[in-house]
């Protein structure tokens, strides 16, 4: 991995640190608070491509493993990787990884900016929201034993917010890449 | 950024950080096999023995893991609600001793170490050639380096709406701050490698 | 064109030997040109640096930075060829980087850990040291720039000036033969700035500096001026600069 690959991980992993400061916002049709640190993985993948984008969101983790509390509301420590919500944190990284690699082939630089931008949205919601709620349903259903059916059900309410995320990312990930593009192009 | 260790010297403080962590993982697979919610118990209290070894008091320990806690309710009433009255027990106790047991691992081994045994952890992912054991270790400090000044970039961005009347939204604020902050990339890593810090010799 | 500065003529004798003692460095540029983007923006240069302290000037843009960059092998030459000593910048890039250390504009970028001691030892990290040689060249090494009392502080309390006395430390602390700085005082304010030229002109090790600040060169023994991708004047200070003025004008 080159330095300079290494080092926008790492300053990357910072940003999603940062966006847990960010005051989580009560929008009127949504049950949830929605936090921005989620946010901050989609666009891991989005602005970094799935390389470094995966490893920008386990660096989060590992400090997270090792004690500070970067993650909203500041929490962290060993113990955040066996709350129910394990599977969402865990997720985050195959989260990263396929909104990544989506993003690498199915955005382009020539692309105009609707298309790119429908690009992001799609990459954003297979990693963001299928894949890390998936692993979020499991740990839920199986590790904490509350079964699927609930499991699924309680998953629903975070479903429209990390939906809005989605959105989000795809909007700064064509800002991004038109200021300072850096997605390795693949497709 | 404080991290979560408690300054101390009970016996955990001094065991190895490895087969502390190789303890917790054998532990909760056990944890997890168990449905008997009185031997969960039994093992909530162990760790409730545990964490109160760290002498941090019950105040302080409210302020800790009070917002833990109410997941666990939270999850335990949901699994009252479409279960058992066993099963949510069994789900109760389980979380809570799991989360005592790594609560007070996190407290007991300080950062140093943490990273010591993750470099260690990382180096059979050397053969997949996409990454180095320093390597960790210098990523990591790399995202401590500059978690402040990403935190001065924000509340910056922050001031600016603001100062402007406008309301700041996760678009407006993220935007510019990664922009601002990779830009910086080229030259801190012109820098490490001008240094020859990731040369291997 | 000057190759040798008329008053040290023994350096011309010591240039010849590969050897890495004295004052003199050899540094090397045999027909050596830059592209970015298929853009050339280093036509072929080819010259010797042997002198102590060497100033590079020019316009923004005159490929004077490409120049600094390309004797560390930051930048590798697409035609001809660098070296320094007899390394060659393309294929012995570490020996040259052990013997060319260079310093950025931007203080906050050169130093990479969370505080500051373990970051200097982290120049030496892949040198052959016990632990305690590691720790007494730390605190020689920041002591000698007079912040032994920031060793234990964490990297972003510190000021502008602070911080590029901490990246000379740290680039210092591996020894190397040429000290390279990219214009090291432009993001500093004034009182940072005089204390890092002062810091600057109290250096025992070979020094090019690019700079925009041409009291900062006035001293030294050969000044290189670059315009538009070539050496447009190299000799004295007092010529040279005179040249960048109408130049610049």
């Amino acid at each position: 991995m080159s330095t300079r690959d290494l080092v926008l991980a790492a300053l990357f992993a910072a940003i999603i640190v940062a966006l847990g400061l960010v005051p989580p916002i009560m929008l009127g049709f949504i049950p949830v608070p929605i936090t921005a640190q989620s946010l901050g993985v989609m666009l891991a993948g989005v602005i970094l491509g799935a390389k470094r984008g995966g490893l920008a969101v386990l660096l989060v983790l590992v400090l997270v493993a090792i004690g500070l509390p970067v993650l909203s509301g500041g929490r962290g420590g060993l113990a955040t990787f066996f709350l129910p919500t394990a599977g969402y944190l865990v997720g985050w990284f195959f989260a990263a990884v396929v909104t990544g690699y989506c993003s690498e082939h199915f955005v382009d630089r020539s692309q105009n900016g609707i298309v790119q931008i429908a690009g992001f949205f799609l990459a954003a919601l297979l990693g963001g929201v299928v894949v890390d709620h998936l692993m979020g349903i499991a740990y839920l259903a199986f590790g904490t034993g509350t079964g699927l059916a609930t499991a699924f059900l309680g998953d629903l309410a975070f479903v429209p917010g990390d939906v809005l995320k989605a959105m989000i990312a795809a909007l700064a990930g064509r800002a991004v890449m038109v200021g300072y593009p850096l997605l390795p192009q693949r497709a | 950024m404080k991290s979560l260790h408690v300054e101390g010297d009970t016996f955990l403080h001094r065991l190895p950080a490895g087969l502390k962590l190789a303890g917790l993982a054998a532990v909760s697979l056990l944890l997890f096999l168990l449905h008997s919610p009185l031997l969960l118990a039994v093992a909530a209290v162990a760790g409730i023995g545990l964490y109160a070894m760290l002498g941090l008091g019950w105040r302080n320990s409210w302020q800790r893991l009070r917002v833990i806690l109410l997941t666990i309710v939270v999850v335990s009433a949901f699994t009252l609600v479409i279960n058992s009255p066993v099963d949510a027990a069994a789900v109760f106790f389980r979380l809570i001793a799991l989360f005592l047991f790594a609560a007070t691992i996190t407290a007991t081994t300080s950062t140093g170490d943490f990273i010591a045994v993750v470099t260690t952890a990382a180096k059979p992912l050397e053969k997949t050639g996409l990454i180095t054991a320093s390597d960790i270790g210098l990523a990591i400090g790399l995202v401590i380096r500059f978690l402040p000044e990403v935190l001065g970039r924000y509340q910056a961005i922050r001031d600016a709406h603001h100062a402007r009347g406008l309301k700041p939204k996760p678009l407006t604020l993220a935007v510019p701050l990664i922009i601002l902050t990779l830009r910086n990339a080229d030259e801190i890593a012109a820098a490490i490698d001008a240094r020859g810090i990731r040369s291997q010799k | 064109m000057f190759m040798l500065s008329s008053t040290l003529p023994f350096l011309h004798l010591m240039s010849i030997e590969p050897a890495n003692e004295g004052p003199g460095l050899d540094i090397r540029f045999e027909q050596a040109e830059a592209r970015f983007e298929g853009r050339t923006v280093l036509h072929p240069l080819t010259l010797s640096l042997t002198e102590r302290r060497i100033g590079v000037i020019g316009l923004n843009g005159s490929g004077k930075t490409t120049f600094a960059r390309m004797i560390n092998g930051l930048v590798l030459p697409a035609a001809g060829r660098v070296s320094v000593d007899g390394f060659d910048t393309s294929k012995d890039g570490d020996q040259v980087r052990a013997l060319a250390g260079f310093i950025f504009q931007n203080p906050q970028n050169q130093i990479v850990l969370p505080i500051l001691k373990e970051d200097i030892a982290l120049g030496l990290s892949t040198r052959k040291l016990s632990k305690t040689e590691k720790e007494a060249a730390v605190s020689g090494i920041l002591a000698r720039f007079g912040i032994q009392h920031l060793a234990d502080r964490r990297v972003h309390e510190l000021s502008g000036g602070e911080l590029q006395l901490a990246a000379l430390a740290s680039v210092l602390v591996t020894k190397p033969e040429i000290l390279i700085m990219d214009e090291p005082t432009n993001q500093l304010d004034l009182r940072n700035r005089g204390l890092v030229e002062k810091t600057i002109y109290g250096l025992e090790e070979n020094i090019l500096v690019i700079t925009h600040d041409l009291d900062l060169i006035d001293g030294f023994d050969r000044v290189l001026c670059f315009h538009e991708g070539r050496l447009a004047a190299d000799g004295l200070p007092g010529d040279v600069i005179a040249r960048y003025r109408k130049i610049a004008a």
